[in-house]
């Protein structure tokens, strides 16, 4: 199915999907840094895939980007962002010690990987009992570099089939009280086929 | 003036323009110059080659056909084929080798499908920044023809 052909009844059911999915992943991050983590409404947005660092704050904007495949019954890609600073705190944070720069040594950057992992796993397991499905998250690659180079990588894979990107857009943060607020984005890119897979499940068809 | 080239955009000047393309990954940016009329051009692309069956429309995407329609329009907006010099940067590879699949290489087949173009079109490579892990802006100065290849991480700026 195209994108562009998506109904706002489809739109708001993938939200839905999602937001259950988000709502795990948030769950898990709270347990790992100890912090309430609140979450945003969803945004879905069909775009061109030029268009997509422009909404990420800027295609020049240093980034860390933790992504990975969606293997099993489904596939597509899941790409976790942080600015920079959200970054250096959510280390602070896991790691327990302060660092003055984020430093992207081996240890930053399995942690950051591994937070990842957990996040896309428990998002995942959620919405694949959700619909029947068995997805399974790849093991977690990460890029910690301008917002532009670092999804150009998930770009390329959707510009195989079309020049439009399917977005399902999360933005996470920790406690708005605390000084040192962790803030994130979570995106869902599902292939076209996959999108179909969501869509007739959501829609109760076999 | 400077003007923005966009994923899979394809933009043509002339001095005293200057054409950006930010935050390259394992996207390409090709330059082509005309030095005797100073009219240039620039695409960000995102795959190396185009193949039969792969959906019609925006071609630019494809490093090859890309550079096919832009010396195409150079030569439409007066440039000459012969004088034209190419530059290129980008084709970086931004996650870790650990799992080597095609996807990681494909900043590498980009810079490769590129030289292999030009080559067989006969337009010289004058100046190349590619491969390597880190994400690039670069900014073509359509003046002079210097493209300079920006790394935000590195902070550190290469002219070509």
């Amino acid at each position: 199915m195209p994108f562009r052909d998506l109904t706002d009844i489809q739109l708001d059911a993938l939200k839905e999907v999602s937001n259950i999915g988000m709502g795990h992943a948030a769950t898990a991050l709270s347990q790992m840094i100890g912090q309430r983590v609140n979450l945003r409404v969803p945004r879905v947005s069909v775009t061109e895939i030029s268009t997509v660092p422009e909404h990420l704050g800027g295609a020049e904007t240093l980034m860390v980007g933790v992504t990975l495949q969606i293997l099993g019954d489904a596939r597509g890609s899941i790409m976790l962002l942080f600015p920079q600073e959200s970054a250096h705190r959510l280390l602070g944070c896991l790691l327990q010690r302060e660092e003055r720069t984020l430093v992207m040594n081996e240890l930053n950057v399995s942690a950051l990987k591994e937070v990842g992992n957990i996040l896309a796993s428990a998002y995942l397991s959620a919405i694949g009992n959700l619909l029947h499905k068995t997805l399974i998250p790849s093991v977690p690659l990460l890029s910690y570099d301008m917002a532009g180079a670092v999804v150009d990588y998930v770009l390329i894979d959707l510009s195989q089939t079309g020049n439009l990107a399917l977005m399902v857009e999360t933005d996470f943060s920790g406690d708005a009280g605390c000084s040192n607020q962790i803030k994130g984005h979570f995106f869902l890119m599902p292939d076209p086929q996959t999108l179909e897979i969501f869509l007739r499940v959501v829609a109760g068809e076999p | 003036m400077s003007e923005r080239v966009g994923i899979a955009e394809l933009r043509i000047g002339r001095d005293p323009e200057v054409l950006k393309a930010y935050g390259l990954g394992s996207c390409l940016a090709i330059a082509l110059y005309d030095p005797g009329l100073r009219i240039g051009g620039l695409v960000h692309s995102l795959l190396p080659q185009r193949r039969a069956g792969d959906p019609p429309g925006e071609i630019t995407k494809y490093v090859d056909a890309a550079i096919r329609l832009m010396i195409e329009e150079l030569a439409k907006a007066g440039a000459s084929p012969a004088r034209l010099q190419a530059k290129i940067a980008g084709g970086a590879n931004m996650f870790e080798t650990e799992y080597v699949t095609l996807m990681h290489s494909i900043g590498v087949r980009n810079a490769r499908s590129a030289r292999e173009t030009l080559l067989e079109l006969g337009v010289p490579l004058a100046g190349e920044e590619v491969g390597g892990n880190r994400g690039r802006t670069v900014a073509f100065d359509l003046a002079t023809g210097q493209l300079l290849v920006y790394c935000a991480r590195e902070n550190r700026t290469t002219p070509l």
